[in-house]
């Protein structure tokens, strides 16, 4: 039944991918003034959304972990399991934004990269997050998951930051898709293409982040069974 | 198709391939860690077959 269910969820995952991707080459319009380069946007910004979303996980998971580490380090190695998956993901997802966007400005502005608000603040977010994942890479002792649980807080403070760049400062990048002041957005029939691959990105990120979720907590029943091991010899 | 599109369009496609690079490189890494972790939990329980006989 399980088995049926993850077979399920993939082959509906990969549908909305397909019908994404047709919908985001063929179906939708191009942009009056960018031409077909504007297409880049469908899956430059669900990349973005789905990024901030699991860096939202892993801030909960990371509070969790904190609240529950002393009176429940069963609840707390959970909370961990999803604070890492979430970060992990998301730097993924994020790296997608920082590759994509550039391509995109070398053709839109003439430029790989300038140092605008959204950009600079995308970059720092990405940067925290990678070091979160060395700092759990390479860091020992007990009180590792705790330092990586305060620095997964602190990082996702930067989320709402590089959300609000370009409605706090004037900047290059463009102006926001949905929620924007009057006369921002696009039309509906492309709209409608990017909330498809919205739904799309989202139920890819969903499925490979309870992956990366399971692959932990094997990681750390493993890691204590070893541990009980050597307490045994 | 002027130069201009032309352009356009290589770039689209190669934002669209960097993409799918990045997502399939780490779904391939997950499944290598999966593949390691099922060998390491299959070694560690033979050992401990072995220790109990």
């Amino acid at each position: 039944m399980k088995k049926l269910l993850i077979g399920l969820y993939a082959a509906i995952t990969i549908l909305l991918m397909i019908w994404g991707y047709y919908q985001a080459m063929y179906v939708a319009p191009n942009d009056a003034m960018q031409g077909e380069i504007f297409r880049i946007i469908y899956y430059h910004v669900p990349s973005a959304a789905v990024a901030f979303f699991f860096f939202a996980i892993s801030l909960a998971g990371s509070i969790s972990y904190l609240a529950f580490r002393h009176n429940s380090p069963g609840k707390a190695q959970i909370a961990d399991a999803w604070a890492l998956a979430g970060a992990e993901v998301g730097v993924v997802f994020c790296t997608v934004v920082l590759t994509t966007g550039p391509i995109w400005g070398r053709r839109a502005w003439g430029i790989w990269w300038t140092w605008d608000p959204r950009l600079t603040t995308t970059l720092v977010l990405w940067l925290i997050y990678v070091s979160y994942l060395l700092l759990r890479r390479f860091a020992a002792g007990p009180q590792m998951q705790t330092l990586a649980a305060v620095l997964g807080i602190f990082g996702a403070l930067d989320v709402p930051i590089v959300y609000m760049s370009n409605r706090w400062w004037r900047t290059q990048h463009p102006g926001p898709v949905f929620g924007g002041s009057a006369g921002s957005g696009m039309a509906w029939s492309m709209a409608r293409v990017l909330l498809w691959n919205m739904g799309a990105w989202f139920a890819w990120g969903v499925f490979i982040l309870i992956l990366r979720f399971v692959i932990e907590r094997r990681q750390q029943r493993i890691a204590a069974d070893e541990a009980q091991r050597a307490l045994e010899e | 198709m002027d130069q201009a599109a032309i352009l356009d369009h290589e770039f689209l496609i190669a934002a669209y391939i960097v993409t799918w690079v990045i997502q399939l490189s780490y779904l391939a890494w997950l499944g290598y860690r999966w593949r390691a972790q099922k060998r390491q939990t299959a070694k560690s329980a033979r050992s401990r077959s072995g220790e109990s006989a």
